[in-house]
């Protein structure tokens, strides 16, 4: 698998709506309230307004993820991102993250698979592209560096 | 990016059926009639599925598959992907996912993957790869 950095994006985030047991799991919404990113290609901002992150705690521990987000990027473009991911790992190192503590990323599963939309010309190389990403899940909010696959 | 390979996956396709224009753009629908998968962890047979396939209007062809995978040792995996197809740029990449309730191959529930498509005479080949 080839591929090469497209951005890292840093969100912050709001307190979680837990909205609780659902048929498919334990489902969770976490408002997105900003962030950045920056790659070789663009560089912007994330839209708090609109953007969060759908989580579903599945009854096999792994935690699916459906993030979609805007993003502005200094030029003004607009970027409609979505991706779906899942996250899971040891039951310690889980609540480690869940308690809000700094754990090595590297001790569980985050990858996530972003897609863009966009109607801006600078970024239209984005329409097609596919990505995946692997998360760092911070206090303050996830880190994701995001890789093109060539 | 760290990956390790997860299958080889060929497909065997019948006529493709032509739905014409639609509002998201010209979507075809192949249907997979059978093929064979092989990976370390893994072989079998596609038992079928098809692929729904919108053309974006700027040569890109947007994929959405379905298809249902059963092991030589008898278990059944629910597969799909989104990918996208510009042969132009010879890009040909998709994002399998997995289901299935079969013990043995619950770490497919618990990966993501990635897939190279090759155009072949006989029909496609997706060389998949687990995203670690």
């Amino acid at each position: 698998m080839n591929t090469r950095l497209l951005m890292t994006l840093r969100v912050t985030v709001a307190a979680p709506q837990t909205i609780g047991a659902v048929p498919h799991g334990t489902r969770r919404t976490v408002p997105i309230t900003g962030g950045a990113f920056e790659g070789p290609r663009l560089r912007g901002t994330v839209l708090p307004d609109g953007s969060a992150n759908w989580l579903l705690l599945r009854a096999d521990g792994v935690l699916e993820l459906d993030l979609r987000a805007t993003l502005r990027t200094d030029e003004g473009g607009l970027i409609s991102m979505r991706s779906f991911g899942l996250r899971h790992g040891p039951p310690d190192v889980i609540a480690a993250l869940a308690r809000g503590e700094a754990v090595d990323p590297a001790a569980y599963y985050f990858r996530t698979t972003p897609r863009f939309e966009t109607a801006h010309p600078a970024c239209a190389f984005l329409n097609h592209l596919i990505t995946v990403a692997t998360g760092d899940r911070r206090a303050e909010g996830p880190i994701y560096t995001i890789h093109e696959l060539l | 990016m760290n990956a390790r390979p997860l299958m080889r996956l060929r497909l065997t396709t019948a006529a493709t059926l032509e739905v014409g224009s639609t509002p998201h753009g010209m979507l075809s629908v192949f249907p997979i009639t059978g093929g064979s998968f092989d990976g370390e962890r893994l072989r079998g047979l596609v038992l079928g599925g098809a692929d729904w396939v919108t053309a974006a209007g700027d040569g890109t062809f947007e994929l959405d598959l379905r298809l249902t995978l059963e092991t030589d040792d008898g278990a059944l995996i629910h597969m799909t992907f989104s990918g996208v197809r510009d042969d132009a740029n010879h890009y040909f990449r998709t994002l399998p996912r997995f289901e299935t309730a079969a013990p043995n191959y619950a770490f497919l529930n618990r990966l993501l993957a990635v897939g190279i498509g090759e155009v072949h005479p006989d029909g496609p080949v997706h060389t998949i790869e687990e995203i670690l």
